[in-house]
């Protein structure tokens, strides 16, 4: 490259926020790697905030309702599902970044570029039933309560079980995500995040008697489909986050192996030492 | 964790070299990649959480639980506990012999794992059509859910196993590849599952 071609940087600033960030919008060549990662962060926040406290859909309520249950249900959070069902309408389009941000591990990856592919095919798929559909049957419910309650109940099933139908989807998702970390020959992520995907793949699975049973564990409110997957799920995103957050740090736009952290470097004979002792 | 006195590498990068090492040094070290124990570690807790919610609803409802348990067969649960611990037995000789350099030994063992492992399946196939053909389903009810779900998510597990036994195989067979460390993470994974089957048998068929 010649002298003419490199553009000078200038020195981040120290001291405000909003200085700092000016300096990254404008100078860091990670800028879009960063806006993936805080939209990651920010969706699964919002997700949490509007699915649990506004539109009070998830921990999700019994599937073994009476008809006129259902419609107290809907009732008692008519206000919550509309407006946090609009608000997931708007914020709904953030899946398309945050898919492309996490394909793009893939694509840094030295394997075929048909897992960063398989990856965004089957996610831009799983937004569908898991948030748009569920979103619009709630809000059908929600928008006219004076329904016949056997219609409401037709909505309130068929809202659950569309955002129970996306495990199949985070199933595969999964099991791309680990084949191509345990292949990857560039340390874009730990393999132990590969066999993390597994455990979190094989969770999903369990989900699949939630079709079945109307009562129970098995049910899609029960201890095993949904508060188990739920703390696995929570332990894998949490983990994820994490490690994308160090890839983006590590990367070098490079096509070979992901750099080492000098900090990691730091902590090998440390961690060598703590073995042998 | 495990201590060895020596153990030669046969190939592999710096990592796998560097374990080699401190074996050699008869350091304590993890055997396979440290990796595959945060699988087992993790799953670990998957399975106890499982346990747990299974022994809490059992408490609920002793009577029913101990009525259906009896229609199961121990003697089945029996030899697919043993059928599994050699399968093991049979997978650590595997480990051992290709630690020695024996890779045809290390194979045969790798296969007689797998013979083991594919009799555990069709027993347990078996197992589940005489349950079905006597009128226990999987919704009969709470224990009989209970037992195809934990079995069956363990025979997923196992099934997975044959993909693991198969990468096993796959280095086993050729010099250019024979990595040791590979080949004690497979064995890691099959003795996880193993382990999980003792905890199965024990809670779906001899607890009372």
């Amino acid at each position: 490259m010649s002298a003419a071609t490199v553009r000078a940087v200038p020195e981040m600033p120290s001291g405000s926020l909003i200085r700092k960030i000016a300096w990254h919008w404008r100078h860091d060549d990670k800028r879009e790697l960063w806006i993936g990662w805080w939209t990651l962060v920010i969706f699964y926040n919002l997700y949490g905030l509007l699915f649990f406290l506004i539109a009070r859909t998830q921990p999700p309520p019994p599937p073994s309702l009476a008809p006129s249950e259902i419609v107290q249900w809907f009732d008692d959070r008519h206000y919550g599902l509309l407006y946090g069902y609009a608000f997931v309408s708007i914020v709904g389009g953030a899946t398309a970044i945050m898919n492309a941000t996490l394909a793009y591990t893939m694509r840094r990856m030295s394997v075929s570029r048909a897992f960063a592919y398989s990856y965004l095919v089957i996610y831009a798929l799983a937004t569908l039933p898991g948030m748009l559909i569920m979103g619009v049957a709630c809000t059908v419910g929600a928008m006219r309560p004076d329904r016949d309650p056997e219609l409401m109940s037709w909505l309130y099933d068929f809202a659950f079980l569309s955002f129970e139908g996306t495990m199949g989807v985070f199933l595969i998702g999964s099991l791309v995500w680990m084949v191509a970390v345990l292949l990857d020959e560039n340390r874009v992520f730990p393999k132990w995040f590969g066999y993390l995907n597994l455990c979190n793949a094989l969770t999903e699975v369990v989900v699949a008697p939630a079709w079945i049973f109307k009562r129970g564990v098995f049910a899609w409110d029960g201890a095993i489909a949904w508060w188990i997957n739920m703390a696995v799920f929570v332990t894998y995103t949490t983990v994820f986050l994490t490690l994308l957050r160090k890839m983006i740090v590590r990367e070098d736009f490079g096509s070979g192996p992901l750099p080492e952290l000098e900090s990691d470097h730091a902590l090998e004979p440390a961690g060598a030492l703590g073995a042998a002792r | 964790m495990t201590t060895v006195a020596s153990a030669e590498p046969r190939a592999g990068g710096p990592d796998e070299r560097a374990g080699a090492q401190e074996r050699a040094r008869g350091v304590r070290f993890v055997p396979g990649q440290p990796d595959m124990w945060v699988f087992v570690l993790f799953e670990a807790l998957v399975f106890t959480s499982y346990f747990t919610v299974y022994v809490i609803r059992r408490t609920q409802s002793p009577d029913l639980f101990l009525q259906s348990q009896a229609h199961l067969d121990l003697r089945v649960g029996v030899f697919n506990t043993l059928v599994l611990l050699v399968s093991s037995w049979a997978v650590a000789r595997c480990v051992q012999a290709a630690r020695e350099g024996s890779f045809s030994a290390a194979l045969n063992n790798a296969y007689l794992t797998m013979l083991f492992g594919f009799v555990f399946l069709v027993s347990k196939v078996l197992e589940w059509a005489t349950e079905i053909e006597q009128g226990f389903g999987f919704t009969t009810d709470e224990f009989f859910s209970f037992y195809y779900f934990l079995t069956a998510i363990h025979f997923l597990h196992l099934l997975i196993g044959f993909v693991v036994l198969g990468v096993a195989v796959y280095e086993i067979r050729s010099p250019a590849r024979r990595s040791q460390e590979l080949v004690e993470t497979c064995a890691t994974y099959w003795h996880t599952i193993d382990f999980f089957w003792v905890l199965i048998f024990a809670l779906l068929y001899v607890m009372r």
